[in-house]
């Protein structure tokens, strides 16, 4: 099977960033991903080289013929062939873990031409589906990524176990093998200081509150995942209704919070949003966490309606843009950490250029 | 000794916990102490399991070996991975087989991370729907629920609960007996 050039990734508007979700001011982006493993093979971390390579094989046959996974128009990337910066790319447009890029041998991606749907091969378990939408939609996401895992189990016998599900690698993905999650944008809560008892509360609840690369990733830009913890005992959609209650109420306690923040202090919302737009507009360098944490407050700015000129898909645009590797791939040579800033600050004037604060 | 969950700095809070009749002791510094409600720890930010299987050693000596099996030393015939690898592994498990050759290892771990004992979810095609264990799992539900409606003396609302119960229990019967 001929691979895919990650060139062609880049011509893509990003699939979660789409702002056509529902709840799209707080919740960007809605994902699920399934744990599944291939009944007589052993789990990657015990596999073998030739193991891993057969896996590839078998499962490469099963995603051919997987029509959700974009049937002829799938693409395909093995990351040990790649550049650093190629699957650094592939991290940024969150279609892989950070652990998948960290150690690329015989690991496979499958991705659906319009980055919706992706498989890892080889990652922690042999199988990682995952499927992704803008937005609070899970149950939409939900019932997408249980036909891929339909069509995969067609050609694929899984492993499983009549008492505890699909077996996982780690038992702590045992059961379901699933694991949903919600990006919420949560900048009234930070700045009303509420965010470390909710966070507090959501983990009394069997949830798990991580940054926005997934496990291990520092929060910043006020983004959080929110996802669930228990994978054994309760049905796919017993979760994700467990799961929902729970960001609603987040939802609604965000509108809240930014509410009591434009009544109690109103101009602290007004200077966070308007330094956040200077500060990308003006700057000569810039690391990643100041312009994420800025670009927070220009979608609040543009969520209150405070921009005449600016809309959601720029903010959208430069939240892709910023990343490393999507800096360096627009442009020629070796960069140092310095020099992304450089480029960082650049993309952002360059972006910015024309929308003025109302 | 050093806190048990942040692993930085010394514990000066000793709790001990007593859950399905199995004693654990926690060490805990001030500082993670205030942040421990009563039997949540686990269930808290930054835990994974491989912070219950790391301790291997220490819950395979609360569990009672099965028969003439010493778990602590077995083998999976699979992959030739031993409980001490599994720990080395950050608790990860070496292939389907595992579950099996430490089940009992597994069974205590899961009861500590997850919601429940039984899969409940979607199942492969080709799988039989309605397993023994979901069925027998809907039957201690319904048992108990029938107590409740009896308690509350909602007679009607109990025949209907007697009559899914009599029926799922033909059921099960059934499947056992074709087995």
């Amino acid at each position: 099977m001929i691979t895919s050039s990650v060139d062609q990734l880049l011509k893509n508007p990003v699939s979660f960033l789409d702002d056509s979700g529902p709840d799209d001011d707080i919740a960007i982006s809605s994902r699920i991903r399934l744990a599944r493993n291939i009944k007589g093979y052993p789990f990657p971390t015990a596999a073998s080289p030739q193991n891993l390579q057969e896996i590839s094989s078998v499962v490469t046959l099963a995603a051919k013929g997987t029509e959700t996974l974009g049937g002829k128009e799938m693409m395909y990337f093995l990351p040990e062939e790649l550049s650093d910066i190629d699957r650094k790319l592939l991290l940024e447009r969150r279609l892989v873990s950070p652990d998948f890029i960290r150690n690329p041998q015989n690991r496979a991606l499958f991705v659906c031409p319009g980055e919706t749907c992706s498989l890892m091969v080889n990652e922690e378990d042999q199988l990682r589906i995952q499927a992704i939408r803008p937005g609070f939609q899970l149950e939409e996401v939900w019932k997408h990524i249980s036909k891929t895992d339909d069509e995969l189990g067609c050609h694929l016998e899984y492993a499983f176990d009549d008492q505890l599900g699909f077996l996982t690698s780690c038992p702590t993905n045992v059961g379901t093998g699933m694991r949903a999650s919600v990006m919420l944008h949560l900048p009234g809560l930070v700045l009303t200081g509420q965010i470390a008892s909710t966070v507090q509360g959501i983990a009394k609840l069997h949830m798990a509150v991580r940054g926005i690369f997934g496990e291990g990733s520092d929060n910043c830009g006020n983004l959080f995942q929110i996802s669930n913890q228990s994978t054994l005992g309760e049905s796919e959609t017993k979760i994700i209704d467990n799961l929902s209650s729970v960001i609603k109420q987040l939802i609604q306690q965000e509108k809240h919070a930014r509410r009591k923040l434009l009544e109690d202090n109103r101009y602290a919302i007004f200077d966070n949003v308007g330094r956040s737009y200077g500060l990308l507009r003006h700057s000569y360098k810039i690391s990643f966490k100041e312009a994420m944490n800025c670009l927070s407050g220009l979608r609040v700015g543009v969520d209150m309606n405070l921009f005449t000129l600016m809309d959601i898909h720029k903010v959208n645009e430069l939240f892709i843009a910023i990343g490393a590797a999507h800096l360096q791939k627009r442009q020629t040579g070796e960069h140092s950490e310095g020099d992304i800033d450089i480029l960082r600050a650049e993309c952002c004037r360059k972006l910015l250029a024309e929308p003025h604060l109302s | 000794m050093l806190c048990d969950k942040c692993k930085k700095n010394e514990a000066t809070v000793h709790i001990k916990e007593f859950h399905n009749n199995k004693c654990t002791d926690l060490h805990l510094c001030q500082e993670c102490a205030s942040q421990h409600g009563p039997s949540d720890l686990l269930s808290g930010l930054g835990f994974n399991l491989a912070d219950v299987l790391m301790n291997v050693d220490k819950i395979a000596s609360q569990m009672k070996p099965s028969g003439n099996e010493n778990k602590d030393t077995a083998v999976c015939p699979a992959c030739h991975w031993t409980a001490d690898k599994i720990a080395k592994n950050d608790g990860k498990l070496g292939c389907p087989e595992c579950y099996k050759t430490f089940s009992g290892l597994i069974k205590n771990a899961v009861a500590q991370v997850q919601r429940g004992a039984i899969h409940l979810g979607k199942r492969p095609k080709g799988v039989v729907n309605a397993s023994p264990a979901i069925k027998q799992h809907e039957l201690e539900k319904l048992r108990k629920e029938l107590k409740k409606l009896i308690a509350a003396e909602e007679y009607e609302a109990a025949a209907v609960c007697r009559d899914r119960i009599s029926i799922l229990q033909q059921e099960l019967n059934e499947m056992e007996d074709n087995r």
